[in-house]
């Protein structure tokens, strides 16, 4: 199945650009349900609820505040975010390549694949075979979905692979709960290392599973099998609900309505 | 017979066109005569329909959107596009013109929501609630009354008439060029779902029958380019003469404390005489500028 690029655009160092597109390599994988009115089985939406004004607050009302205290808050409009938004990048800019072996896999956030675009495919298979012969990635500063991340560009099987890293500041540190000395026996440390050898085996990814999610999709196609799905009564109505923002203003209104009449 | 310059020729005037109270067809001339001023503007420069009844009332009807081609050299024309044709509708921008379509036996006057000139842009919203029996037109005015606080606390000025039969015409004057039918039935269907969905038992946004039954159906798809309205102050093609009626909202209000379903049918002797004492409380409805909000 062809992957809709979430970006596209050029990976570039000294005076090469190739040209590539940018598509996801993980999906969540997570099944998701929605949430129904047991009633009958109306899908329901949330709504920002004033607990002080016992209110639903329509979003022309609602505003960000950062918490500097419980109870105090700077409040920060759409402006002001936007105006520290970094622009959306063309290039994904090489500026050092390192060897991939420093890199703690801890700073490895989410990989995407980069997939070359027409006119690209020359260079692209060659700076994948040259990074994948010296075991070098590259990094850059790249702006994804507003953000700025630190990434990545590395080789895996002929493909190149982009991984976005944490940040330095991002990463916690292990120290508070670790033993800081090691002290075992020569017995201990050979028991161990006896165990390890025992048990070592090839990585196999194939053969782990996220058992829970196997046995959820499992329980549906039972059920579905089973009996016939539920259907909420107003499915059109619901579907065509409107406008969100005139919905949510109609029944903040229509509940102050109600309660006068 | 001559009217403000204009010649022409009445025929029939005698016939009586509501047998049940002798109504006749001189009468029905009359009262469009008398209603002129004020109705005309709510027909200027829109592609009205004609829904004449030759025989009267009781007699066959039929609907005319084409102008009669043998209509006289001042009576104005416009072309608009319908069901993929091209046609020729009257424009009844004077009382001679209405003079004119009175005598074709056209009792019932109806318009689109936009002005032949612009046939995109409506320049009002209605809503048109329409009972299911048992429900009746106080039904109706408890939806009315409920939706003219709803749009007031959206800052939108709404006007309401009678439509003549047993329902309630609510109108949100808009009159901006950047109005679109999409944006009005989107509004109107949002209000109406959310009405129906608060007030089950009075209301429904659906148009299936069995729904309709005892509630008060928002027919929110009369906001369309296609769709025509019933003209404030056209007669109805009814046993006895009635006219759909603006009324001002306290009058509502009263009327529908009253409790008495007749309160709200409107005679058209009675409608002359509210039109000479208050002049046209509908006169609004073409003039105010809103904006529709959280679109």
């Amino acid at each position: 199945m062809a992957q809709q690029g979430i970006w596209s655009g050029t990976v570039s160092f000294s005076l090469v650009a190739i040209p590539v597109r940018v598509v996801r390599a993980v999906t969540p994988g997570r099944i998701s349900f929605r949430l129904l009115h047991r009633t009958d089985y109306s899908p329901l939406a949330r709504r920002m609820f004033c607990p002080q004004h016992q209110t639903l607050v329509p979003p022309e009302e609602i505003v960000r505040g950062y918490e500097i205290e419980p109870g105090r808050y700077i409040p920060i409009t759409d402006e002001e975010l936007e105006s520290v938004t970094p622009e959306r990048s063309r290039t994904i800019e090489i500026v050092d390549f390192i060897d991939l072996d420093e890199v703690d896999p801890l700073y490895f956030d989410r990989p995407y694949y980069l997939l070359p675009l027409k006119g690209g495919e020359k260079s692209y298979r060659l700076l994948a075979e040259v990074m994948h012969q010296t075991n070098k990635a590259g990094l850059a500063k790249f702006v994804l979905a507003e953000r700025e991340h630190l990434v990545a560009v590395k080789s895996n099987e002929g493909a190149l692979l982009l991984v976005t890293l944490h940040y330095h500041s991002e990463l916690l540190a292990a120290d508070a709960s670790t033993p800081k000395e090691i002290r075992g026996s020569a017995a201990e440390t050979s028991r161990i290392k006896g165990s390890i050898r025992k048990m070592l085996a090839e990585f196999d990814p194939g053969k782990y599973a996220d058992a829970r999610r196997e046995k959820v999709r499992e329980l549906l196609q039972r059920k579905a099998r089973e009996q016939a799905p539920v259907t909420s009564p107003h499915l059109e109505a619901a579907e065509e609900a409107g406008p969100p923002d005139l919905v949510a203003a109609l029944e903040e209104i229509m509940r102050e309505v109600k309660q006068q009449r | 017979m001559e009217i403000a310059g204009r010649r022409l020729a009445l025929s029939n005037l005698e016939k009586p066109f509501y047998p049940a109270s002798g109504f006749t067809k001189a009468e029905v001339v009359d009262y469009y005569r008398r209603i002129a001023a004020c109705m005309v503007p709510h027909l200027r420069d829109r592609a009205v329909t004609l829904k004449r009844y030759p025989e009267g009332v009781s007699g066959p009807f039929f609907f005319e959107k084409r102008c009669p081609s043998h209509h006289p050299d001042w009576v104005r024309t416009a072309e608009v596009r319908h069901q993929g044709e091209t046609l020729s509708a009257c424009l009844v921008n004077e009382l001679a013109s209405l003079i004119w379509v009175a005598n074709l036996a056209a009792i019932e006057l109806h318009c689109p929501l936009a002005r032949a000139a612009s046939p995109e842009t409506p320049d009002a919203l209605v809503f048109d609630l329409d009972p299911g029996e048992p429900a009746d037109v106080l039904s109706c005015a408890r939806v009315a009354l409920i939706l003219r606080q709803l749009l007031s606390r959206l800052h939108l000025a709404s006007l309401v008439k009678t439509s003549g039969r047993k329902g309630l015409h609510v109108f949100v004057p808009l009159n901006r060029p950047e109005t679109s039918f999409e944006a009005t039935k989107t509004f109107s269907r949002t209000v109406a779902l959310s009405l129906q969905n608060n007030y089950p038992g009075l209301v429904t946004a659906k148009m299936a029958k069995e729904e309709r039954h005892g509630r008060v159906f928002i027919n929110w798809s009369q906001n369309d380019a296609a769709k025509t309205m019933i003209c404030a102050y056209s007669l109805r093609g009814v046993e006895q003469a009635t006219v759909s009626c603006p009324l001002a909202w306290e009058e509502l209000e009263q009327l529908a404390a009253a409790e008495d379903p007749e309160k709200l049918r409107f005679s058209p002797g009675e409608v002359v005489r509210r039109a000479e004492q208050s002049g046209d409380l509908f006169a609004e409805v073409l003039m105010r500028e809103q904006r529709l909000p959280h679109l």
